[in-house]
């Protein structure tokens, strides 16, 4: 672990009317965008900020919807198959064991962090960050959790898994009959889910938020 | 758009250090020079650039190359059918679409699964080759495919997760079952290389050459 030095917040005291493209450094004037208009870099056309509006409490909705359906999209059975007298049925949790009880410990632990893990934990932590800032509610780790969730955005991978569960269901309905089963639904509204907190999230938003509520927070102790 | 100053200038020219998570920018002549830094508003880890990021990226392409080999010749997935085992290789897979009529399907299949990892791996030496000899013209072109490099490299998943589901779900015993093989995991490997890749990678570089 690389350990750096945290500057004091006397630092904060220099904001500039300036901000730096994220794509190339170009420095650019501050300017207010009109609601859901993007902004763009003009030098590398980087999309700099894009206002979103009430960004806080439609996470907050979206995340909590997602949590409810979390569990049975994930244990619940998707499909199951009817062949030759046979049946089967299986949930994303299945296909994650599938993987190891073949031993491909590399594609099991990677299966497990991108279609299980992963799209938890970043539910979770939009969850709690956007609650605490609704109730006002000051932790130190409310930086860091919020910056673990903007990683996590591109690691957590249910979309992907459902065009996967789609592909599987081409593959399989040629050779034999199929039913849906209510884990398939659960799985679909977690991925709406997942997909509508990234589009109702503008990072910049929830950034001067949490600042301005360590701001307040650390003044109401001192007094 | 926004407006750009006067003159074209960056902001590490101007004596500013973005942060990279949160975007906050830090006037670099008043903080300590000698010490890493931490954003006063997200405490990430700032820097003008990131780390290394040149030589990391390298790394992490000639490995995804490498594995990307195996990956393709391997079989990776192994199907039993009343006693007998066929195994297919990535294209095999996508072939059966083709043969079946599902062009759609094979066609995503083959975007996801060779397309796309090769367009990261071929795409990422264009840039860090372009920023080796200095190369300068079609700078924003190459940002927006690193952009697009770093939007589509997730997708490159989605045969795992085939496999994944198909290996459940096709499971009856001695009469059918699904089974993946070797060149799942040297796939795997490759995506997480090239995503990990497009992470180390700063594409502010290519403007500073």
């Amino acid at each position: 672990m690389p350990e750096w030095v945290h500057l004091p917040d006397k630092y904060m005291a220099s904001a500039t009317p300036y901000i730096a493209c994220p794509g190339c450094d170009l420095l650019l004037n501050k300017i207010h965008s009109s609601s859901g208009r993007k902004l763009f870099c003009p030098r590398c056309e980087t999309v700099i900020y894009q206002k979103k509006t009430n960004s806080i409490t439609k996470v907050l909705a979206i995340s909590t919807a997602g949590l409810l359906i979390y569990i049975p999209a994930i244990f619940m059975p998707l499909l199951t198959i009817h062949a030759m007298g046979m049946k089967q049925s299986g949930s994303i949790f299945d296909a994650f064991l599938s993987f190891y009880h073949q031993q491909y410990y590399l594609v099991t632990i990677l299966l497990f962090l991108t279609s299980i893990l992963f799209p938890l934990v970043r539910l979770s932590i939009l969850f709690s960050v956007s609650l605490q800032l609704k109730i006002r509610l000051y932790s130190k780790s409310l930086f860091f959790l919020f910056r673990t969730a903007n990683y996590l955005d591109e690691w957590g991978m249910v979309d992907v898994y459902l065009i996967a569960l789609i592909v599987s269901i081409i593959k399989i309905h040629k050779m034999a009959t199929l039913e849906f089963d209510i884990g398939f639904f659960c799985f679909v509204f977690l991925v709406f889910m997942t997909r509508a907190t990234t589009s109702a999230l503008e990072p910049e938003i929830f950034w001067s938020a949490l600042d301005e509520l360590k701001q307040s927070s650390t003044k109401t102790i001192k007094q | 758009m926004m407006t750009a100053s006067k003159t074209i200038q960056t902001a590490m020219e101007s004596g500013f250090m973005a942060c990279h998570d949160c975007g906050y920018l830090l006037d670099a002549n008043k903080v300590p020079s000698d010490v890493p830094l931490g954003c006063p508003r997200c405490n990430a880890n700032v820097h003008f650039r990131k780390h290394q990021s040149i030589s990391t990226t390298w790394a992490l392409i000639i490995a995804a190359a490498i594995l990307f080999v195996p990956a393709n010749l391997l079989p990776i997935m192994r199907v039993d059918f009343l006693g007998s085992s066929e195994y297919s290789t990535i294209m095999d897979g996508v072939l059966f679409f083709f043969h079946s009529k599902e062009y759609g399907i094979g066609l995503i299949i083959f975007v996801a699964s060779i397309l796309v990892p090769l367009f990261k791996i071929v795409g990422l030496s264009i840039i860090l080759l372009s920023i080796k000899f200095k190369w300068k013209h079609g700078l924003r072109h190459k940002t927006a495919m690193f952009r697009f490099i770093e939007f589509v490299g997730r997708w490159s998943m989605l045969d795992i997760f085939v496999i994944a589901l198909m290996a459940t779900l096709v499971e009856f015993g001695s009469f059918t079952a699904t089974f993946a093989a070797p060149a799942a995991s040297y796939f795997a490997a490759v995506v997480v290389c090239t995503m990990i890749a497009a992470h180390t990678f700063d594409s502010r570089l290519l403007w500073d050459a």
